[in-house]
């Protein structure tokens, strides 16, 4: 039996190279880099190879240990995760590469550390997205959260108390989750995702299921700072350090969409979800709230890694309430999403990330005079924010397109306007800083140390425009994307 | 905001409340969580892996994986507290100024005296409950918290220096890999062999004298003495860490 092994061995390369990045960074730290970085392109090697058999032959499964589901635990790729796995590997490769100096500089003494978390994180990520077992993937859950945690933790300022703030939330997320699945143990005696699916339904009515099915999803919904359970992220992720929070703030609250996406169609049904409407118009509200909010409050920021965290928080709230718009092109929306607003939080993050490398600061008006300075940057810049905004051909349009067009076949009208008002805001925000970069020069020339800055090196500019001409690239094949992948993991209503 | 909170815990505990009113009774031998897996890993688990007890062959070989990931959560809760706490520049380590010491010769001699004797017994004990997980309860976790704790209660009957000299900082950090790395690595030697991840029953490839059920059995041994490693190694690591705010010094 000679099975395909590309769904374990991308999970398990980074882990294996995480122990070995540990252990040869007590032989020599320089070591730790080139382990992470052949683990990772591995890992993505693999991932594509997921993805193409899926789109070719369809659903893939796994059984760990060789024993059958439910008794084992099962790996499941469909289309859906199939997606998200490659999305992750990529996301991961890039900003790896990309951080190489800054950890060099920001956390000489902890190198081997910082590489080992690093891959823990991807792994952690991976596995979640990839597991067919509910409670696999609290395990991993844990897993990703505590090296979210150190790597937040890692930063200056005020980080360790921020990040303590969001060890305390992500926990409690984390906790009601495993109550969740609990709950559903009790009332089924199965944890695998299908068995789950198969034994629900002649369940109905059942209050422990119920309450099951609210734990889990309020607690994915604290992990992914849904409004109202926002709070805790733009300050823990303002004072990360730039190295981890390329891969943090884009993957961690959309591998969460993810895991609300899966456990609302792959484990409970669609009927089962969308049957009470009155719980689905408070949803679709809060992510209004969360989606204006979130707009709003960038707009009051001067730091532009802050602004940049509210934007993550309005960007829940797009997908969340693509999914809860409860039909096919709303929920396709919010898959497409998935994909594309982790592309343009990575680029706007990388801008970020090279502006402090260059400046040590991130205020909005350390925008000065960039556009002479660093051409290639702001011009990456101008891509994210043009998709952030959401202008055809970038990625962001497409999305925001199908998540309107849902809005509009619910219904839903506020959905609609906030999506509207958001790009509105977007755009007011990314054209502020276009203008600061271009028109606004350091008038007190005496300040001699800030003439002196230029590109950034290669090795960051070059994940960087990687990522800005994919977002250019993968809004040209949005169609298909949509027909090959997407449309097979939107469930049938 | 306290308002709010009240009424967050209140909602909770209700909502928590009217799942229970669902629930089976306690015990109930035709509850879903009895009826369903339950039966299966009770008459086939000696068939088909040759582990008489069942909380060892669920967890070290059906949901091995879970146990494998478990461990690694360990593993990246040392590695957290290690990268968060442990300071290495000079500066950081003459940030505090010494503590008094404070000691009273008598009763440290007891509190000395007690923990010296009582340590080898530890560590022995927690040998036996990892080797004989198999068949009593036990196995990794258990044996490895019990001989973390061994070391810890020297730390704490002693100093931090004392514990040190014998486990030193490499060797807790390399122990702490190594553990994790014999768990993850049984489960590629599976891949390598050509069957699925975790899959022991490969192993019969590459053990003498074993059979597919047997080596299973060896396989679970071999992942139990992993867990231990890593669990001792880590459950130290956090501890001087913590005790001793990173400068490896003095400790409680």
């Amino acid at each position: 039996m000679s099975n395909l092994q590309a769904p374990i061995l991308l999970v398990t390369i980074p882990l294996l190279a995480a122990f070995f990045a540990a252990l040869g960074g007590m032989l020599h730290r320089k070591i730790s880099f080139p382990i992470a970085l052949i683990a990772i392109i591995l890992s993505f090697h693999q991932s594509i190879i997921v993805l193409l058999k899926v789109v070719n032959d369809g659903v893939i499964n796994y059984r760990i240990g060789g024993w059958m589901p439910p008794f084992g635990i099962e790996y499941v790729v469909d289309h859906l995760n199939a997606m998200v796995l490659v999305v992750i590997t990529f996301v991961s490769l890039i900003s790896i590469i990309y951080s190489k100096l800054i950890v060099e500089r920001e956390l000489p003494d902890k190198i081997p550390q910082f590489y080992t978390l690093y891959l823990l994180l991807t792994t952690g990520l991976l596995g979640i997205t990839i597991t067919g077992d509910a409670f696999n993937l609290y395990v991993l859950l844990e897993i990703s959260a505590l090296a979210t945690y150190a790597l937040l933790a890692l930063g200056k300022d005020r980080a360790l108390i921020s990040t303590f703030n969001y060890l305390i939330l992500g926990t409690i997320g984390a906790s009601l989750y495993l109550l969740g699945v609990g709950h559903l143990y009790i009332a089924t005696g199965s944890l695998n995702m299908a068995d789950l699916f198969r034994i629900l339904p002649s369940l109905s009515g059942n209050s422990a299921v119920m309450v099951g099915f609210i734990l889990i999803i309020v607690g994915v919904w604290i992990k992914m700072a849904f409004f109202p359970a926002h709070g805790w992220l733009p300050n823990a992720y303002t004072y990360a350090p730039s190295s981890s929070i390329c891969l943090i703030a884009p993957l961690m609250t959309k591998v969460s969409v993810y895991i609300m996406i899966r456990i609302m169609f792959s484990v409970f049904s669609a009927e089962f979800t969308f049957a009470n409407i009155a719980w689905q118009t408070a949803v679709v509200w809060c992510s209004v709230i969360a989606i204006i909010g979130g707009s709003l409050q960038a707009l009051a920021q001067r730091d532009f890694r802050k602004m940049l965290t509210f934007l993550v928080v309005a960007e829940v709230g797009y997908m969340v309430g693509g999914v809860w718009l409860a039909n096919e092109i709303g929920i396709s929306g919010a898959i497409l999403h998935i994909l594309n607003d982790a592309l343009m939080t990575l680029c706007l993050f990388l801008v970020a990330g090279i502006l402090i490398f260059k400046t040590q600061r991130h205020q909005l008006m350390d925008f000065r005079g960039m556009f002479r300075k660093m051409p290639v940057t702001m011009g990456a810049f101008i891509i994210g924010a043009l998709s952030m905004i959401g202008v055809p051909p970038t990625c962001g349009f497409f999305s925001k397109w199908y998540l309107i067009q849902g809005a509009i076949e619910a219904g839903r009208w506020e959905f609609m306007a906030a999506l509207i008002f958001s790009s509105l805001v977007n755009a007011v925000l990314f054209f502020r800083i276009i203008e600061i970069g271009h028109f606004q020069h350091e008038t007190d020339s005496h300040d001699h140390a800030e003439e002196k800055i230029s590109e950034a090196p290669a090795i960051m500019l070059i994940p960087l425009v990687v990522v800005a001409i994919a977002l250019v690239v993968i809004g040209l094949y949005t169609n298909d994307i949509v027909t090959n992948v997407i449309q097979h993991a939107v469930p049938v209503l | 905001m306290k308002l709010i909170g009240l009424i967050v815990v209140i909602a909770t505990g209700l909502l928590l409340l009217w799942g229970v009113t669902d629930f089976p009774d306690w015990a109930d031998p035709q509850s879903p969580a009895s009826t369903h897996l339950s039966p299966h890993f009770l008459t086939e688990s000696i068939e088909e892996t040759a582990v008489p007890n069942v909380v060892t062959s669920v967890l070290g070989d059906y949901r091995g994986f879970d146990t494998m990931l478990e461990t690694t959560v360990v593993f990246a809760a040392g590695i957290a507290v290690y990268t968060l706490l442990r300071r290495s520049r000079r500066k950081d380590l003459r940030e505090k100024p010494e503590m008094i010491e404070e000691e009273l010769p008598h009763q440290a001699l007891i509190v000395k005296t007690i923990c010296r004797l009582m340590a080898p017994f530890m560590q022995l004990y927690a040998l036996y409950v990892i080797a004989h997980g198999h068949h009593s309860p036990g196995g990794g976790f258990q044996g490895g918290v019990i001989l973390g704790a061994s070391f810890i209660l020297l730390a704490i009957g002693f100093d931090l220096k004392m514990v040190l000299k014998r486990m030193r900082e490499k060797t807790t950090l390399v122990l702490g890999i190594l553990g994790v790395l014999i768990f993850s690595g049984i489960g590629m030697v599976c891949v390598l062999l050509e069957k699925n991840f975790l899959d022991y029953s490969a192993l019969s490839a590459i053990l003498p004298a074993t059979d597919i059920i047997m080596a299973r059995s060896h396989g679970i041994l071999g992942v139990e003495i992993g867990v231990a490693l890593a669990v001792m190694a880590n459950l130290v690591l956090i501890y001087v860490n913590l005790s001793s705010d990173g400068k490896y010094e003095r400790g409680l």
